[in-house]
């Protein structure tokens, strides 16, 4: 698939939709088959059992997530996890000036490369709480009978925990989302470029210069 | 005022009648049940010492299984612990931090004594209380039964030396007073049951409720400023575009809004 199309850039390659799309998915049934067990109102959904094996077959679709990256795009995977933890001056700017960036104003904001320093914040606290959630979830799935109430309320509680800094992630998410308009950037994986120029001028040039480069003379 | 049962082991005969009224007045079906008689003996015969264990909730005043409980179904009233299957999710967190192995699954939620709460709050009496031929049960106020039970041990101290009433401060005081004849060991009661773990506490009464508020707060609050700052971006654009129409469009927010 090209890099562009018209004035079209591609974000996000075909592997790495369908990944979200993975991950999406299985997060969504997670966290409702999950509220399901905490919150009366929905207990007669996880009371019959149902939803408590749904909670674990979407479990095996979010840890499959980083096994899929690795498997069909080694190289995108490398790099989401090196961009996510990389901070320069710039990322540095571009969180003083955050406030400008939630209230949907990007003109004045500092160059930002692929990833703004907001997202790459967002990807590495996706990683870390989504790992603490796995190993939380994986320790009450095969070992609550092992646990004394003290370990399993404290299991529990860093699972719960995890959980509630996914959802506001996610929250923020829908947010950033909406206000900038990227619905249709994770289902046709094209970002316009006059959109990009404004929020991410460093990767735009990039793509130039790699274009300019594989330019024959 | 709190309520209480009294248990005296040493008129128990194990004759099972609680079990059996308690299961048929409760109406409970197959596989479900909230007394369970377990016989204990020891020693080599002729020398065996033994008894029947009346397992059944211990309705602890620091009770662990509410605190574990996310949904709220178990819950302390009248110093009893009551549960409101309806509302039970069958995580199985009672089943799993019980102290004294009670609450059972049963058809995808806890299951566990309520001590007759319909009955009682009738002008009833517990069903087992109603049914014990050997007068082992008796239920009323928490005070009264307790010096009945000091006065029970007093009584049989001759018989069975190690007599004790259990109950009084175990777990923070149970609402089942026992009157044992020998040490709680024998029968595999726990001395003195752990105390419910701080960290449970902690979960539920401040992990739960902030985590509930803090998500709804964030939609709510997210879900305005989303309004706000969609406009903003898209006059911004419009801005950066410089064309006419977009500075048109800039002008009317709404129409903006709706064409995501």
């Amino acid at each position: 698939m090209p890099d562009t199309n018209g004035d079209q850039l591609l974000r996000y390659r075909r592997g790495q939709r369908i990944i979200h799309a993975v991950m999406a998915g299985s997060f969504l049934i997670l966290l409702f088959t999950g509220l399901a067990l905490v919150w009366s109102p929905l207990a007669f959904i996880a009371a019959g059992g149902w939803s408590r094996y749904l909670h674990r077959i979407a479990a095996i679709g979010f840890m499959s997530v980083p096994i899929l990256y690795i498997v069909f795009d080694r190289a995108g995977a490398k790099e989401i996890v090196t961009e996510s933890f990389k901070y320069d001056s710039d990322d540095v700017a571009w969180f003083k000036k955050m406030y400008r960036y939630v209230l949907g104003r990007t003109a004045e904001m500092p160059p930002q490369g692929r990833l703004n320093a907001g997202q790459k914040l967002h990807h590495s606290a996706v990683m870390v709480f989504s790992a603490s959630i796995v190993v939380t979830g994986i320790i009450m799935w095969g070992f609550k009978s092992s646990l004394s109430a003290s370990m399993l309320s404290w299991t529990a509680m860093i699972h719960d925990l995890s959980m509630l800094a996914l959802a506001l992630l996610l929250v923020g998410h829908i947010f950033f989302t909406y206000v900038y308009k990227a619905w249709s950037s994770m289902a046709t994986g094209y970002v316009p470029k006059e959109d990009m120029e404004l929020e991410h001028s460093k990767w735009v040039e990039e793509l130039e210069h790699e274009g300019a480069e594989n330019t024959p003379a | 005022m709190t309520s209480a049962f009294l248990l005296d082991m040493s008129r128990c005969i194990g004759c099972e009648a609680c079990v059996v009224a308690c299961k048929t007045g409760n109406e409970l079906p197959i596989g479900r049940q909230y007394i369970e008689l377990i016989e204990h003996t020891s020693g080599t015969f002729p020398n065996l010492t033994g008894g029947f264990q009346n397992q059944r909730c211990y309705h602890c005043s620091d009770a662990t299984c509410v605190a574990v409980c996310p949904t709220g179904a178990l819950f302390k009233d009248d110093g009893l612990t009551r549960l409101n299957r309806d509302a039970c999710s069958g995580c199985g967190y009672c089943v799993q931090s019980c102290p004294y192995d009670v609450p059972k699954m049963s058809d995808g939620r806890a299951s566990k004594c309520d001590a007759c709460a319909s009955n009682v709050g009738g002008g009833g009496s517990p069903w087992c209380v109603t049914t014990c031929p050997g007068k082992a049960l008796k239920y009323g106020d928490r005070e009264e039964i307790l010096a009945e039970a000091h006065q029970r041990v007093d009584t049989i101290k001759g018989r069975y030396p190690n007599a004790q009433v259990y109950g009084e401060t175990q777990a923070g005081g149970l609402g089942l007073i026992l009157v044992l004849p020998d040490d709680p060991e024998t029968l595999s009661i726990p001395a003195d049951p752990p105390p419910t773990p701080a960290s449970a506490n902690l979960w539920k009464n401040w992990v739960q409720p902030i985590s509930m508020g803090s998500t709804a707060v964030a939609v709510a609050g997210l879900g305005v400023l989303g309004v706000i700052a969609r406009r903003n971006h898209i006059a911004e654009m419009n801005e950066v575009e410089g064309s006419e129409e977009a500075a048109v469009a800039a002008g009317d927010g709404s129409e903006g809004i709706n064409d995501a």
